[in-house]
């Protein structure tokens, strides 16, 4: 009987432990790419060109100066990638940057920000 | 000498068989009418027959075993869809798409199912002998409290943080939930074309997987018991089965695997009708597998693909085999639906018949037996 419920209480809690697993692996969080000018701290970082993105090697598209992609991710962890277009061809200027995500998370990126190497270049939003 | 009493007629094999499998014949007979009528071209026709059959199959499996137990047809096999719906709506308001999204919403509504399906064999267990009218309208009961709960818990008591889901008052979720997220996830696992027909091969394979199972189960202690049941309650009783808990047990599981039917069926049309999907789903399922050949007291894994494929076939021609004999599509739609309760009603008036009169014949043995010892 004791052998039973220490059995049924390990597999209850086994799939609990697998549900919290699915819902983290599995949920959908929506990232926006911006850009756009930003002021940190009084200092002004402008969007100077145009740039290729690229989230989880999956080509986004190509966002314009003062343009905006959105895009939705699935998962924790992912990798932003983004290439300067000069002259209508990649310029070989990458930029990379990993980021993570809570559960119900979404985030603002900006690119100069991100150019920049500036701490603002995430807003994790709820 | 004793005289042999001749008690009983003995039917001509023909006979027997043109009874026993009356309504597949008459559906033959109809679908081999209708297709040639609706004239729509061989590719179409067997992609339909492939997508319905991956959508349909692991609900109708769910009915094999209450019959086996003796519990007719589960009519309360949409308590099993309303757990499927309401893991669904979870996995929906909480953004969890793909695979993970899929097995999140079967493992969210597989203790819902238990409950749902551990309730219903309770109340059946009261009603033995007309186990099918009751879960008729056990899923009738049950369809208001899950109304009840998703129109008015849901947003008020239930937190739900998509707000794209809810009503515009605020609480109540929406008539219609988009599946997007897991939209054909599993038929799409991994996929396979031949000719240009799409074929489902997971769907396929977790199908096959559930008819291994069936089959394995009947060869278990827990199916043998409820073979033992189906065939005579009191003398399960006297071998020590316990007869109350094995039918329970039997509605349980197919509770549970009509709840992951009904994701299944979900996943691959892409969207919920909240409070439409599961409505029809006992009913479908149960004329589907009559249509196959099964009956009230005995159904196998044969009867579940012929009758999806003949059932279904008459979803798929019958509006055009309407609109190509009488000019409008919707007549065709009402035959399909006429059918469908028709065949149900037809097959249980049959199963009635069948069972009187070998009841009937039985007696005759007997008193043939008693006559034959008086004589001597």
């Amino acid at each position: 009987m004791r052998k039973r419920i220490i059995i049924r209480t390990t597999l209850v809690a086994v799939l609990i432990l697998i549900g919290i697993f699915l819902y983290t692996i599995g949920q959908e969080h929506k990232v926006i790419i911006d850009n756009k000018d930003i002021i940190v701290n009084g200092n002004t970082y402008n969007a100077s060109t145009v740039y290729k993105i690229w989230v989880d090697n999956q080509e986004i598209g190509v966002i314009e100066k003062n343009g905006r992609a959105v895009t939705k991710v699935t998962g924790v962890s992912h990798k932003i990638v983004i290439e300067a277009i000069s002259d209508q061809a990649l310029s070989g200027e990458k930029h990379e940057r990993i980021f993570k995500f809570k559960s119900n998370e979404g985030a603002v990126i900006n690119i100069p920000a991100m150019v920049n190497a500036l701490n603002e270049w995430i807003d994790k939003t709820n | 000498m004793m005289k042999k009493q001749s008690s009983s007629k003995k039917m001509n094999p023909g006979v027997y068989f043109l009874i026993n499998y009356s309504v597949p014949i008459i559906f033959t007979i109809l679908v081999a009418f209708a297709i040639p009528l609706s004239k729509l071209s061989a590719n179409y026709f067997v992609t339909e027959i492939m997508i319905r059959l991956s959508r349909n199959s692991f609900l109708i499996l769910a009915l094999l075993i209450p019959v086996m137990a003796g519990m007719g047809m589960n009519f309360g096999i949409v308590l099993g869809a309303m757990a499927g719906e309401i893991g669904l709506i979870f996995i929906t308001d909480w953004q969890i798409v793909g695979m993970p999204g899929f097995l999140l919403a079967i493992l969210i509504s597989t203790p819902l199912a238990i409950i749902f399906g551990y309730f219903a064999g309770i109340v059946l267990n009261r009603a033995k002998g007309r186990e099918m009218v009751t879960g008729f309208m056990v899923s009738f009961f049950m369809n208001g409290i899950y109304q009840l709960i998703v129109l008015y818990g849901m947003g008020n008591i239930i937190p739900i943080l998509n707000p794209s889901i809810l009503l515009p008052r605020g609480y109540g979720i929406r008539n219609a939930i988009s599946l997007i997220g897991i939209r054909q996830v599993l038929d799409k696992l991994i996929p396979l074309k031949i000719g240009g027909i799409l074929i489902p091969v997971a769907t396929f394979l977790v199908i096959t997987t559930l008819c291994v199972f069936i089959a394995w189960f009947r060869k278990t202690k827990l199916g043998q018991n409820m073979r033992t049941v189906g065939q005579d309650n009191e003398v399960a009783r006297i071998s020590g089965i316990n007869v109350e808990r094995t039918r329970i047990l039997s509605i349980v599981i197919s509770t549970v695997l009509a709840c992951y039917g009904q994701i299944i069926f979900l996943q691959n049309i892409g969207t919920m009708n909240t409070y439409n999907s599961h409505e029809q789903v006992g009913v479908f399922a149960i004329a589907a597998l009559l249509v196959g050949g099964a009956s009230v007291a005995k159904a196998n894994i044969p009867h579940v693909f012929i009758g999806v494929i003949l059932f279904h076939t008459m979803f798929v021609v019958s509006p055009r085999a309407g609109k190509e004999l009488m000019g409008q599509a919707q007549l065709g739609e009402y035959f399909r639906v006429f059918v469908s309760y028709g065949v149900i009603a037809f097959s249980l008036a049959l199963y009635a018949w069948r069972k009187r009169v070998e009841k009937e014949n039985e007696r005759k043995k007997i008193m043939g037996y008693r006559k034959s010892i008086l004589v001597k």
